[in-house]
């Protein structure tokens, strides 16, 4: 049991290796999780299991659509700035 | 309204506040909105433990990230003295571990901040109730 404590304890003096990838951006999916859980459990009347999960689902979808469209329009507005104006112009960007 | 109701209604609200920011949840859980102050309690402790574990303890840095500081003080008064112990810069933080650790750790102090205000503006209209009843 105290080996157990001081194993839990110790894990948190250390960073986890998490490597700078595409697949680094689903830390972001618990993050949304609690936002949502926290601002739905401030917002709703009286809560209720089913109805909450419901509410919150949805905010949580909401949330992941928006940063999806955000994060597309960005990509394209790179692109355009990156690709095609320094192609327009007769050089690259680089 | 007599005057006494308002410095004893200011007071609760003070305490309220105290409570929500001492324990996640307090606030609601002593105006008897039980459910409301567990979800609130288990979510924000949550995110601030994964917060821990993922870019260790370093991440709460009362001398070099101070804005991020000041947010992950607002998950609870247990931060400050946490933020003692990791002054001492005994603790590595590094990389991308470091920033999802600082991110996860001052959201979880920002959403309990939400949940203060809350308790307090609850308890505030619960008061407004009482006082017209």
């Amino acid at each position: 049991m105290m080996a157990l404590t001081c194993t839990l304890l110790a894990s948190f003096t250390t960073p986890m290796r998490i490597d700078t990838n595409a697949a680094s951006m689903l830390w972001l999916i618990p993050l949304v999780v609690a936002i949502a859980v926290v601002y739905k459990a401030t917002k709703v009347h009286q809560i209720r299991a089913k109805a909450f999960a419901k509410e919150t689902i949805l905010l949580i979808g909401s949330i992941m659509v928006f940063i999806a469209v955000s994060a597309l329009i960005l990509h394209g507005i790179a692109w355009l700035v990156t690709e095609q104006l320094p192609a327009m112009a007769g050089g690259s960007a680089f | 309204m007599p005057q006494t109701w308002k410095d004893n209604h200011a007071l609760f609200l003070i305490v309220i506040g105290l409570l929500a920011w001492v324990v996640p949840g307090g606030g609601h859980f002593v105006l008897n909105e039980r459910r409301r102050a567990i979800v609130i309690c288990v979510t924000v402790v949550l995110t601030f433990l994964v917060g821990l574990h993922v870019g260790s303890i370093g991440v709460i840095d009362p001398v070099n990230a101070k804005p991020w500081y000041v947010a992950q003080l607002m998950n609870s008064p247990a931060v400050f003295f946490l933020g003692q112990i990791s002054a001492s810069g005994q603790f590595p933080v590094f990389g991308r571990a470091g920033e999802i650790g600082q991110i996860y750790t001052s959201i979880a102090g920002l959403l309990n901040l939400l949940c203060i205000v809350n308790a307090v503006y609850t308890a505030h209209l619960e008061g407004l109730k009482g006082a017209r009843a």
